[in-house]
């Protein structure tokens, strides 16, 4: 190389990315029929959760504590914080077909980062159609319960849906990097996935260790109750003051476990 | 004098597989087990090569190709001995080595499926960080050496295999790398879309003075691209050196191609198969001292091949003519194809 | 006529031997099964200790958890992949080669999954019924209810498959096979009754549910099986009732098949 490269640091990768999901957006436009009907079944998907929600609670006025309109609000937080991995992270869930037929190796050839450029080449559009149904929920669920809104709390929201998506990313994260080891692993982030669609519901209805179990291993605890806290209660447990730092470490570790994969992949895979 | 791009020296890679057991109980065995044994997927390899050659890199499948391509790309760390590319250890910093590297690797694109060429040619420049004046030089290059701008604007994924195959040895190219690695780049393609990407490599070779280290089945690769060739099996070198040489060293080979019917056109490959059996049959009761000797079908003839300080191949011929009437044939030199052969089979060395 | 049934044995085979492959992927789904089982489980009973009534909409928190543990156990026992086999074999053109098969598509199809079916039959249902019937001590009556049960989980294996070739043949008029998928899953696991016991549902709901074909797979067995006021007459209409829609759902499937093919015959795909 005859000029001095610069180095490669988070601002060449924003540039990298926001270029790839630019005309990957325009590609997927193209496509507007399959667009259409994707789309539709996303919002269905969501409004059949809600039916299911509905139906659940017209019965009962509240659950282990939290009143209808609470629990709506962790609903459309879990949907908010979903949505991150939903659209950003969505290749993940061909990553096993991928290394299946041995084409990941291709990925191992560039001058960037492995995972960037695996996570990079799919951006999922339809997932912010759940983006906007989290967010009516949740701005419906907010008035309903009378919370204030300034400057203060709507940084803190930031903060924790930006915490609950992390710990949302990681779980799905770890869930298909399993297919580094594994064969026929579909089936572990189909389930994974499952798990965290009861991310919605508060962690204190589970009992001793799968307590434990939803909060410290297969963390969905964190991705909306736990974060949402601050807003709905008065006392603020310490779980909800490190969420955000155990949410970092979380993701850091997934991204460990899946880097470990691609290495053992490329060593061993063929 | 100049320094080779790529030295191997002494190069080893072994893998530790486990021994799998039977069944369920197996199965769950095996996920405690410590009952490891060691594959050596590579054995004390050495080579250097020089800047601008185009080398052929071959072997039969698991010979240990494709584990030698990835220690030298930097995905794979060898087990033991040292790699330098472009004078630098390629593991020790993947990225840094990436970046002055190109790879098409096996058949499937490395290019953004979704995307029209021109976009992927861009991406790539912004992520190898190409500067612009090169980046337009190199393109009105592949503009002058193929018609490429009618694809500009296509999706990859809309692309036929030759388009594609194409599109990512361009691709491999763009930032002027000093290596480039091909794998099969012409496996599947029809005759004129092979000519085509061979001439486009060997002028990117000479324009650039890319070195090229292919992989392939295709002897015609080997015969329209490279002079030196390197020969591995079961991970241990058995050639290095020029094409040349090694057709001199079987300078006394020759192919007699035959045919025994008019329309051989017209024979099944099964009837082909058994005029050649019944032939081998006759020739080492004839001369079983010969072993050199080898009957094979290629496309409608029967090859003869054999080394003339052995048996002169008129008394051959005219043995076969006193029992069968031979319509049609033609002499050649031993090709690289059977050279290669020969090679795997031990034949020499 | 033996030679004809040797051919559909075969096929049923190779549906059952394919899914015994995937023998770590079954520990997974088993795994994932009972976890999933466990947080339905705290989950209700939250709802039930939130409430001031031991009983709701006339069922138990016992009642209610054996409902849903059947229907959550049917549902993956039911899982089929007809829909993205028929959308894939359609845009990868492979659907030539399936017709010129001698069997017809929609048989093809039914047997092979039929055989993946059977097997999660024997390691998931039988095996969860079981489980359930000890821990409930006689949750279930093991009376006539078993064999009313047998038949109407085999008409709603039938009706399930067909509903799934229904959409499945969708996917010869569009590229989007997850879209349309995703669209089938969330009608037929809602109004089917399969994630919240249909007795549940508000009285207009319960209506449009009777008179839709989704509740007749997962509803009519489990009911067929735990409600033992239910006269013989009543049993013998649920189960006529599960037929008539295999019937209109069968037909139309076919003939909306048979219109479909004709762009791939016609066109040449």
């Amino acid at each position: 190389m005859k000029h001095k490269l610069k180095k490669r640091g988070i601002g060449f990768y924003a540039s990298i990315y926001f270029k790839i999901i630019a005309q990957d957006f325009k590609s997927k436009m193209s496509y507007r029929a399959d667009f259409i009907i994707s789309t539709l079944g996303m919002i269905m998907t969501n409004i059949s959760g809600f039916i299911g929600f509905y139906i659940m609670f017209q019965k009962f006025e509240t659950i282990n504590g939290w009143n209808y309109y609470e629990m709506l609000f962790l609903y459309g937080f879990s949907l908010i914080a979903l949505t991150p991995m939903q659209c950003l992270f969505d290749n993940n869930w061909n990553l096993r077909f991928v290394v299946e037929d041995g084409s990941f190796i291709k990925y191992c050839f560039r001058p960037i980062n492995i995972f960037f450029y695996y996570i990079s080449e799919v951006f999922d559009v339809k997932g912010l159609g759940q983006l906007l149904m989290g967010g009516i929920t949740l701005t419906y669920a907010w008035n309903k319960l009378s919370l204030p809104f300034s400057f203060k709390t709507g940084a803190l929201l930031l903060l924790a849906l930006f915490t609950g998506s992390l710990f949302m990313i990681a779980i799905m994260n770890m869930a298909a990097a399993t297919c580094f080891w594994i064969i026929h692993s579909g089936y572990v982030m189909v389930t994974m996935f499952k798990f965290t669609e009861y991310a919605k519901y508060p962690v204190t209805i589970y009992q001793g260790f799968f307590r434990v179990l939803f909060t410290f291993i297969i963390p969905i605890a964190f991705v909306a109750y736990y974060p949402s806290y601050i807003f709905l209660r008065p006392e603020v447990p310490l779980l909800t003051c490190i969420a955000p730092l155990f949410g970092i470490f979380f993701f850091w570790l997934s991204y460990r476990f899946w880097m470990l994969g691609a290495m053992r992949y490329s060593g061993t895979g063929n | 004098m100049t320094e080779p791009i790529i030295t191997l020296k002494n190069v080893s890679k072994e893998f530790k597989v486990l021994n799998r057991h039977e069944g369920v109980k197996g199965g769950f065995k095996d996920l405690f087990s410590r009952d490891y044994k060691i594959i050596k997927a590579v054995n004390d390899i050495s080579m250097e090569i020089m800047p601008g050659e185009i080398c052929g890199y071959l072997g039969p499948n698991g010979a240990g190709k494709s584990t030698t391509i990835k220690m030298m790309t930097g995905v794979l760390e060898p087990t033991a001995g040292e790699i330098y590319v472009n004078g630098k250890i390629p593991y020790k910093n993947r990225t840094e080595n990436a970046q002055n590297i190109g790879v098409v690797f096996g058949q499937r694109s490395q290019l953004w499926w979704s995307l029209p060429l021109i976009e992927s040619f861009k991406l790539l420049r912004d992520i190898y960080q190409i500067e612009e004046k090169q980046y337009k030089d190199m393109m009105e290059l592949y503009e002058s050496l193929v018609d490429i701008k009618s694809l500009y604007s296509k999706p990859v994924r809309q692309m036929s295999l030759g388009q594609r195959t194409l599109s990512d040895i361009l691709a491999a190219f763009l930032h002027n790398p000093g290596v480039v690695f091909l794998d099969e780049p012409t496996i599947g393609l029809d005759v004129s879309m092979k000519s085509k990407i061979r001439d486009l490599i060997k002028a990117l070779n000479h324009e650039k003075n890319t070195t090229v280290i292919l992989t392939t089945h295709d002897m015609g690769d080997v015969d329209a691209l490279c002079k030196r060739i390197v020969i591995i099996d079961k991970g241990v070198m058995l050639y290095d050196n020029s094409i040349e040489n090694l057709k001199h060293f079987f300078g006394a080979y020759r192919t007699m191609r035959l045919r025994f019917t008019k329309n051989a056109a017209e024979l099944t490959e099964e009837a082909l198969q058994k005029q050649a059996e019944e032939l081998t049959v006759d020739l080492k009761q004839k001369y079983p001292q010969a072993s050199s000797i080898s009957v094979t079908v290629d496309d409608d003839w029967i090859d003869v091949l054999l080394n003339e300080e052995e048996i002169p191949l008129m008394k051959v011929m005219n043995h076969i003519q006193e029992t069968k009437r031979i319509y049609d044939v033609q002499l050649q030199e031993i090709s690289t194809e059977s050279v290669i052969k020969k090679i795997y089979d031990k034949e020499i060395v | 006529m033996r030679m004809k049934l040797r051919k559909y044995t075969a096929l049923l085979r190779v549906g059952i031997l394919e899914e015994m492959q995937y023998r770590l992927g079954a520990a997974v789904k088993l795994f994932g099964n009972i976890i999933y089982l466990i947080i339905i489980y705290f989950l209700w009973k939250a709802i039930f200790d939130s409430s001031p009534t031991d009983v709701v909409n006339n069922m138990t928190f016992t009642d209610t958890m054996i409902y849903l543990v059947l229907a959550s156990t049917l549902f993956s026992t039911m899982e089929m992949f007809v829909t993205w086999w028929i959308g894939r074999s359609v845009q990868t053109g492979d659907i030539i080669l399936e017709l010129l098969l001698p069997i017809g598509y929609s048989s093809l199809n039914l047997l092979q999954s039929s055989g993946n079916t059977i097997v999660a039959v024997v390691v998931n249902l039988i095996p969860t019924m079981a489980i359930v019937y000890l821990i409930t001590g006689g949750g279930f009556a093991l009376s006539v209810n078993l064999i009313f049960f047998a038949m109407a989980v085999v008409l709603g294996i039938v009706l399930n498959y067909y509903i799934n070739f229904f959409v499945g043949t969708i996917c010869f008029y569009t590229e989007s096979i997850w879209g349309i998928n995703i669209m089938k899953e969330v009608i037929v696991l809602l109004l089917s009754g399969a994630s919240i016991p249909i007795a549940f549902f508000p009285e207009t709901l319960q209506r449009v549910v009777h008179y839709l074909p989704f509740q007749a797979i997962y509803n009519t067995p489990i009911m067929l099986l735990i409600d033992n006021s239910l006269s013989i007459q009543e049993r013998f209409s649920m189960l006529g009732i599960q037929v008539f829609w295999l019937i209109v759902v069968g037909s139309i499937s076919h003939v909306f098949f048979r219109i479909s093919i004709r762009r791939v015959t016609v066109n040449g795909g």
